[in-house]
This record gives structure tokens, C-alpha cells and sequence, in this order.
């Protein structure tokens, strides 16, 4: 058989492949031209073994929206090595790049240099309104095909975001579709009212485009730094004796603060335990904290730390305070994973660690914790995860912990021991691996003294310091197949 | 030593009609439920089983050995901690023609045991015969915070054979106890140094319990921990790493103390003992004297051996982090809010819904606080466990679950707080605060006094409080 022939038989293959029997194909949707499939590579860490590397690949879905950007979420794009792009649903990949992530936010733009990409798409446009029935559409290319599932809107509402703890607004609809939530486009007519940013059983849960676009247009004027969020506790005022124990007059309205922890930016602490939130930049507050936006409907308060507000900008507030109505400016913060003593997400950084004669030492963080597996909050060990409830302070902004003991002969009697925090090394306050670090090249008289924080476990671990323990570091690297001896996020001297 | 008894023949059948407090609601009790279990008949017309076959009973009934009549039993004495129980019968012919079974020694791993008693499935006595497979510390499910000596077989213990007799050479070495889930073929036993330990404890008509350090112990077996204590490198000696707040201990130790020997036990490096035969933790030296007795030590400190008197006694700091019997729990209505001592027996009344924050803040509270902050420990934390519904809290939006903080400005240790909090405030407005973050609540007064009567009569509650 010449290849004139196998090409030929290839060709009607591939005819054959793309056609539905008894079925003339659809109309080509004009959405075709603005949705595209992206495939990220990604580097994945083993949290119990922070030296080894395992890759993944996860198709994603992106939108077109001009000026040779893909907006898509930035979900599974951290700790990238390869992004590709791919319109029409087949044929060639191309070689993207990301010229934005905003982790906060969940979402992120794609582009790639190869103009040939960029022939024949069109823009979406983002907006739009939903239709009185509700009927909605969500998109990705699926098998060669633009696959278009029918949703039903649910509501509006406010979410702790995807991949931080932030409240943003979200839409939700109902729908078939499976394994959704990867940058999916749900679309009335020809808007797309959102992208996809998880899913829960039938109910698929969307970044609202207004939102995305105001933060687009923020980030083209240089006034977008992040996303703010509001610092303090509350609670509804739907208990009536409690708006009046503190002397609120004319109806019930409003929500009580109840805790103010210290703010992260050592900014002014202008809002006080038991004042009452009566409005924010205008809006009426009800007692369970919802106010009624102008697009979304009723939405709880938090939204307006990020409705068209962002990091560092003021909200004004009317509160009741003592008895009188007071009028205050509230200066956002901006979202710190390490706004908790255990950092809630470590993107784009390989994981530490530093290994002492076969004592493994990590920083103890959401993502260590999250080798636990899906139910990890209560799977974890309960100690390490109740952490996650203190706030760092100045001598304790982070915490180390020794995640295990690697056995050799030098560290014999330890070798059981395993997810405790450290107190002090050698007289000294351990909380980054950086200070660990220091505090070995002072050991006393002869020892490394690790004490462990107070609590139902071991309290201290005594080894010796010098030759051997510098033996038994390389003996143990040897037999465990590890190639350094530590890895720190930063540059170290 | 007297004539053995035919062991089956001094086997008994117990059935327990046995009521629970229901601990999220103090005082209403779950439903009456029977309970199948053995014993058998001791010295001094006397019955001995396992405590938690007779806990909270109601009504215990025993049978002898082919006997149909049932008798009335009563619990002479009890000791959760070591989960047994001697029981005692008024009707002075149950024990006619009873022989007591005789007592015998702690068993060898792998000599023959056999196992009496009464397990489901049947009604008549039931045999199992099997090997002691390993003697060792372990914990005791009845309470759940204390660890005895046990001895594990791989003759059949099921449901119905907890307080029976476990015979070697017709001589009682054990007690039927329990059984460990995912694992085959392997039961417990209490074996008689427990059960002499027990009998020995009522001597005087009232249990004591067993002593309880309150040391965490740890092993010495690195050479470098060795060098700084200047201690001999040898296989000798366990470190002293936690000291609980229990005065006569934290009089005697100190930290990084090294147990050289406790009463006539040498301390292994690895932190055990060698204890006729068989290799197990050194907790059970503590637990070799009775309380009010002294033990006599020999510790290393600062390089040098010492010697040393522990007083030890039963501790019971730790009660609400076990399970509890005997005594109903405490509990106030006021508004139809109820609070109680926080406990185990109350966080298993929790759901899988209750937010993960309550929870984690109840179990730190009870099971590290005393680890870590022995200044802060509450004697007795105090939560809101749940709002019987009436006008006066139909606004609340704290239902229960919560851990109590404060009341009017009283920070809560005990119940009695939270009663003289109510008490003596003098504002319209009662507030309560809860951790974390202090959320709160606020409960009118006026209206709480008018409600109170009208709620307890609703929900069938004979009196507010029980302290």
C-alpha cells in the first residue's frame, strides 16, 4: 500500500470520526470562536516527602476576551511548567504563557506570542443579565465538540472564594453537567455572565463576569492591588434584646461586632467590639447582614469589601456606638495567606523543608495539612489543625514543625516521633526554617536542643552536634535517596 | 487454699435494665435497655463483673448456672477505672450450694485459658478456650482515659461474656472485658492483679481507685540525651517530659527527671518495666501500691542518683475527659438555655453538623488546655448545650453547642458562676459571651423571669438546676 492511499484512508477516517450518524451537525455556535481549551501542566508536592516532584496534566476551559487575552480561573494554574492552548476544540496546541494571576481573586489571563492563534477568535463579551427563566448555558470543548449544557440560575450569592479564604460573589445555577469548574463559561445569549469556578454535585458555582470585569478595568487604570476584606467578627442583630441592651432606637437594622483581632497592616483600629454596622458605603445593613445590591439582589455584607473596592481603599460606614450614631472610614486590608499563624495556601513555591541528622523540620502550612486528603480538617492531627485558629503575632509569625524522623542510628530513640511544632532550638525561638537554620550553628556545649511547644507530646529531643551529626545528615541522604539537604523558598546565605 | 469450684456452676447470668442520663439534656434519661452479661460468685457471698455490665442499672437480675428463679442483685462497690464491680444479693438463698471461685495467678503468655459465660446468641453458658497471646498496658474502654494491666487472648469475647470468668487450671486469671475493633480473634481480659488490686481497695468499704501519677515518661535511648544528663550509657532510665498539675507529683519531680527505678522495679531506657515476665509500661509500678500509700524511687538528677518518696493517690482532674457513671449531671435551665459541664459523655451527643470551630474549641478545652495552659484551665468549662424554644430565646441565634465564656461579666469555671451570674446581676439585659471570638447573646430579664416557670413546666422539667 502506498502512502497516497493511507493518507487518503486516514482522511476518511477522521471524517467518519467527527460525524454523528443520522444527525446533520448543528449550527455552528458563535461561542465556537471565543472559547478556547487550555492544558496546564503542573508540578505536584508530596507534603510528607517535600523532596520529591510528581507532575499532572488538567484540561482547562478559557474565554476569549480581546486584546490577545484568555481569561481564565486560576485554579490548578499555580505551580505551572506548561500552559498550551487550543481553539476549535482539536488540532494544533500552542505554546502560552500567563501574563496575569490574581490567587485571591481566582482568576487569570493566558496569552501566547503565536499570532496564528489568535486568527479568526472572537471576543466574548462579558456581562449581561439573566433571563427571567432563568435558562442559562455553560460551554468547554469536550471531545473535538463544543459541548452546551443547559443550567437553570439558582441566585446570586457570597462564597469564600476558590483558593482563598475571601468572600466574593458568586453565581450559582443547577445543572448536568460533570466535572465542571475549571474556567467552564456559562452564558445567556450572547453574554457570558460568568466562568466557573467549582462545582458541588448539580450545582455549579461561577465567578460572576462583573465582577471579573471590574477588576479587569481596575488592573488596566493601576488601582487594582489585591483584593480587601474586612477584619473583624459579627454577628446578626436578629436577637431584638440585643440592639436594645445597646440602646438602638427605630427598627431593627444593623449586625454587632463581636471580636476585632489586631489588624494585619498595624493600620488604625477604628471599628470596636459591640459597635453596630448600620450601612456601608450607603447601603442599609438588615439584621441578618445582607444588604441589596443593585445587580446581585440581597448579598451579605462581606461582598462590600469587594464590590468595586479593592486593597488599601476606604468604605465608609454609619455604626451606632454607646448609644450615638457615629460615622467612620474603614480602610481595607489586603488578604494575607498568612493572615492565620498556619498560612492557608503556599502558591508557586516548592515546598521547605530541612533535614537534621534524619529530623525532618517543614513550616507547617494549610498545604502540609492537606496530605490528609480531602476530609482533612478532621483527618489531620487535631493539634496541628486547631493552630489554624491563632493569629500570628511578632514573636511567633509562623510555626516549624518536625513532620518525622527518617531512622538511623544517630537520632535512635526519636525515630517514632513525628508532627511536633518547635518551640526553640538551642536557646533560641524557632518559627521560620530560616531561624532553625541560625539557631543550629550555636549548639550547646556539644548538642542541638530542640524543645517542642508545650502540649499532651514530646517536649524535647536532645542530639549531638558536630561531626557526627554532620556524617549522619549525609548517610541518611544516601539512604533515602534525597539529594539536598534542605530547600528554602528564599535566598539563603 | 481452698477446694476449687466447678467453674460453670459459679458462673452467673446477669441481665442489667440499665437508663442513661441523656447528657445534652440532664434531666431526662434515654430508654430503658437490657444488658446481657456474666459474672461469677467470689469469697464473701459476692458476685464479681465488670462495672459497665451494671452501670447505671436500674434493676440488676441474676441466674445461677441452670437455675431458672432470677434474684435481685445490687452493686456492692464499683470501680470504673479498673471496670469491675462486686455485687451483692439479699435473698440469702441465691448463694446456697454456690461455691466461690478461687483466684489464681497472672497467666503465662501462651498457656491455655478458657472463657465462661453468658454471650449472645444463646441462652445457655458458653466455653471458649484459647491462648493468653500478650500481657501488656492498654486502655480501658469504659472509662476511656485510663490504661491497665490486660491481658489479650485469642479465645472468643463477645457481647454477653464482659464480666465472666477467664479460667486457667479451674482458678479464675481474669475477667472478660472487651474487645478491640478491627482486630480478630482477640479479646481482653483483667487479669488478677487488677482484680487482687480492686478487692484489696474495699477492704476498707470504699473505693479508692487506682493510683495515677500524672508523669509522661518518654524513653532515654539516644546517647547524645544520655551524655547531657551525664547518666551512664547503659539500658537503664526513662525521662520525665510532662508533669500534670497533681501536687504531690509536681512537688517530688522535675522536669527532665530520670526514673531509675519505682518501687522494686528497675526503669527500662524504653520507659518499661519487667513485670513477672513480661515487659510493660512503667505506669503499672504506680499502679503496684494502693492510694494514700508512698512508693519509693530512685531518680538521676543533675548527674547524680537520688532516692525518693512519691505519695500516690487516684486522680480525678481528668473525670470529664472519660466517661462518667454514678453521678447525674449538673445542669441549669434558665430561659430555656441549658448549661452543663462540658464532658466526653456531652460531645457525643454532638452530630456531624456541628461546626467544626465549636467542636475544635470543646476538645482543646478539654483534652490540651491542662497540657498547655494549666493557669488558664477552667476547674469545670461550662457550655450552652442546646435552647429549649420559647418566645423569650426564639430570637436567640446561638442554639447550643457553644463553650460559655462569660456571664454579665463573670468569666464561667463552674456551674455555680453561671447561677450567681444570673443571680446577681442587676442589669435589664442578661449577656452571655461565648468562645472563640466571643459571639453573644442577650436575654431580656424581665421576660426571662416570667418565662422560666412556663418553660419548665412545658418541657416537663421538675426542677431548673442540678449542682
Amino acid at each position: 500500500m502506498n502512502s497516497r492511499i493511507l493518507l487518503l484512508l486516514s482522511i476518511l477516517a477522521t471524517s467518519l470520526q467527527g460525524q454523528t450518524p443520522d444527525h446533520k451537525r448543528a449550527q455552528p455556535s458563535p461561542w465556537e470562536r471565543s472559547v478556547v481549551t487550555l492544558e496546564i501542566s503542573r508540578k505536584q508536592y508530596d507534603y510528607y516527602q517535600p523532596w520529591t516532584r510528581k507532575t499532572s496534566r488538567a484540561p482547562k476551559t478559557g474565554l476569549y476576551v480581546g486584546d490577545h487575552q484568555i481569561l481564565t480561573t486560576a485554579d490548578e494554574i499555580f505551580d505551572r511548567t506548561l500552559v498550551r492552548l487550543q481553539k476549535g476544540g482539536r488540532g494544533r496546541w500552542s505554546l502560552g504563557e500567563v501574563s496575569w494571576i490574581d490567587y485571591h481573586a481566582n482568576l487569570a489571563l493566558i496569552t501566547t506570542s503565536e499570532e496564528d492563534f489568535w486568527r479568526d477568535l472572537n471576543p466574548a463579551t462579558l456581562g449581561g443579565t439573566v433571563p427571567e427563566d432563568g435558562g442559562l448555558q455553560i460551554f468547554r470543548w469536550h471531545d473535538g465538540n463544543l459541548e452546551n449544557r443547559r443550567a437553570e440560575f439558582t441566585q446570586f450569592t457570597v462564597r469564600e472564594g476558590q483558593l482563598a479564604a475571601l468572600n466574593q460573589p458568586v453565581l450559582e445555577a443547577d445543572s448536568e453537567i460533570q466535572g465542571a469548574g475549571l474556567g467552564e463559561i456559562i452564558t445567556s445569549n450572547s453574554h457570558a455572565l460568568g466562568i466557573l469556578s467549582s462545582q458541588e454535585g448539580r450545582m455549579c458555582i461561577a465567578i460572576p463576569a462583573t465582577f471579573i470585569q471590574n477588576i479587569l478595568e481596575a488592573r488596566k487604570q493601576g488601582q487594582y492591588h489585591g483584593l480587601g476584606y474586612f477584619h473583624f467578627f459579627w454577628q446578626g442583630a436578629q436577637n431584638p434584646a440585643s440592639l436594645a441592651r445597646l440602646r438602638l432606637t427605630g427598627a431593627p437594622r444593623g449586625v454587632i461586632v463581636n471580636s476585632v483581632p489586631d489588624r494585619p497592616d498595624a493600620g488604625e483600629q477604628v471599628i470596636r467590639p459591640q459597635d453596630v454596622i448600620l450601612t456601608i458605603d450607603g447601603f442599609d445593613l438588615d439584621i441578618q447582614g445582607d444588604y441589596v445590591d443593585p445587580e446581585y439582589g440581597n448579598l451579605m455584607l462581606e461582598n462590600l469589601a469587594t464590590r468595586n473596592k479593592w486593597a488599601g481603599d476606604d468604605v465608609k460606614m454609619q455604626i451606632w456606638r454607646e448609644g450615638k450614631l457615629t460615622n467612620i472610614v474603614y480602610r481595607l486590608p489586603k488578604y494575607d495567606y498568612s493572615v492565620s499563624l498556619v498560612p492557608s495556601a503556599t502558591y508557586d513555591q516548592e515546598p521547605e523543608y530541612l533535614i537534621l541528622g534524619g529530623l525532618v523540620f517543614q513550616p507547617l502550612t494549610d498545604s502540609y495539612l492537606q496530605s490528609w486528603g480531602n476530609d482533612w480538617r478532621r483527618r489531620s492531627p487535631f493539634r496541628l489543625n486547631y493552630y489554624r485558629n491563632d493569629v500570628p503575632t511578632q514573636d511567633r509569625p509562623a510555626l516549624v514543625l518536625m513532620s518525622q524522623v527518617l531512622p538511623d542510628p544517630y537520632n535512635i530513640g526519636y525515630q517514632d516521633q513525628r508532627c511536633l511544632v518547635v518551640d526553640k532550638i538551642n536557646g533560641k525561638r524557632i518559627s521560620r526554617l530560616a531561624d532553625l537554620r541560625e539557631a543550629l550553628e550555636t549548639p550547646v556545649n556539644g548538642f542541638h536542643v530542640i524543645e517542642l511547644m508545650q502540649s499532651d507530646s514530646l517536649r524535647r529531643i536532645v542530639l549531638a552536634a558536630g561531626d557526627s551529626e554532620k556524617e549522619a545528615t549525609g548517610r541518611i541522604l544516601k539512604r533515602y535517596g534525597i539529594d539536598e539537604s534542605y530547600h528554602f523558598a528564599g535566598k539563603v546565605n | 487454699m481452698g477446694h476449687a469450684a466447678d467453674p460453670e456452676r459459679s458462673v452467673i447470668q446477669i441481665f442489667t435494665f440499665s437508663q442513661q442520663p441523656v447528657w445534652d439534656a440532664p434531666w431526662r434519661f434515654d430508654a430503658v435497655r437490657r444488658m446481657g452479661g456474666s459474672g461469677f460468685a467470689i469469697k464473701g457471698k459476692r458476685i464479681m463483673t465488670n462495672a459497665h455490665v451494671v452501670s447505671w442499672g436500674r434493676q440488676i437480675i441474676v441466674r445461677r448456672y441452670q437455675d431458672p428463679r432470677p434474684y435481685v442483685a445490687e452493686v456492692e462497690y464499683v470501680g470504673h477505672d479498673c471496670d469491675l464491680a462486686v455485687l451483692s444479693v439479699q435473698d440469702s438463698h441465691f448463694f446456697e450450694n454456690l461455691d466461690p471461685l478461687e483466684l489464681g495467678e497472672l497467666p503465662k503468655v501462651r498457656s491455655a485459658v478458657v472463657t465462661y459465660g453468658y454471650p449472645a446468641g444463646g441462652e445457655e453458658i458458653s466455653y471458649t478456650r484459647g491462648v493468653v497471646s500478650r500481657i501488656e498496658l492498654e486502655p480501658y474502654a469504659h472509662t476511656g482515659n485510663r490504661r491497665l494491666l490486660t491481658c489479650q487472648t485469642d479465645a472468643a469475647i463477645n457481647p454477653g461474656n464482659s464480666g465472666g470468668p477467664v479460667i486457667q487450671d479451674d482458678r479464675v486469671v481474669g475477667v472478660a472485658f472487651q474487645g478491640m475493633a478491627g482486630l480478630e480473634n482477640a479479646g481482653f481480659f483483667i487479669p488478677t492483679p487488677v482484680i487482687q488490686h480492686f478487692l484489696k481497695d474495699i477492704e476498707d468499704k470504699h473505693y479508692d481507685g487506682f493510683p495515677f501519677a500524672g508523669l509522661r515518661v518518654m524513653p532515654l535511648q539516644n546517647p547524645a540525651y544520655r551524655n547531657l544528663l551525664k547518666l551512664p550509657d547503659n539500658d537503664l532510665g526513662a525521662r520525665v517530659d510532662g508533669i500534670l498539675p497533681i501536687p504531690s507529683t509536681e512537688k517530688t519531680f522535675k522536669f527532665d527527671d530520670v526514673l531509675l527505678k519505682i518501687g522494686d522495679f528497675p526503669v527500662a531506657s524504653d520507659g518499661t518495666i519487667l513485670y513477672r515476665g513480661n515487659r510493660v509500661s512503667s505506669a503499672l509500678a504506680f499502679q503496684s501500691v494502693q492510694a494514700g500509700e508512698s512508693l519509693p524511687m530512685q531518680i538521676w538528677r543533675d548527674g547524680q542518683q537520688m532516692d525518693l518518696s512519691l505519695p500516690v493517690s487516684a486522680y480525678d482532674g481528668d473525670r470529664a475527659a472519660g466517661y462518667q457513671y454514678d453521678t447525674l449531671p449538673r445542669y441549669l435551665v434558665y430561659g430555656g438555655l441549658v448549661f452543663t459541664p462540658l464532658s466526653l459523655d456531652y460531645l457525643h451527643t454532638l452530630g456531624r453538623n456541628t461546626p467544626e470551630i465549636s467542636i475544635g474549641e470543646m476538645y482543646y478545652e478539654l483534652y490540651y488546655r491542662n497540657f498547655e495552659e494549666p493557669s488558664k484551665m477552667r476547674p469545670e468549662p461550662i457550655v450552652l448545650a442546646s435552647v429549649l424554644t420559647d418566645s423569650v430565646n426564639a430570637n436567640l441565634r446561638i442554639r447550643g453547642r457553644a463553650l460559655l465564656d462569660q456571664v454579665n461579666g463573670v468569666k464561667i469555671q463552674k456551674l455555680e458562676d453561671v447561677v450567681r451570674a444570673f443571680e446577681t446581676c442587676t442589669n435589664d439585659f442578661d449577656l452571655l459571651e461565648f468562645l472563640p471570638h466571643h459571639s453573644f447573646e442577650t436575654l431580656e430579664r424581665s421576660e426571662v423571669a416570667k418565662a422560666n416557670s412556663r418553660i419548665l413546666k412545658t418541657y416537663g422539667i421538675a426542677k431548673d438546676q442540678r449542682l
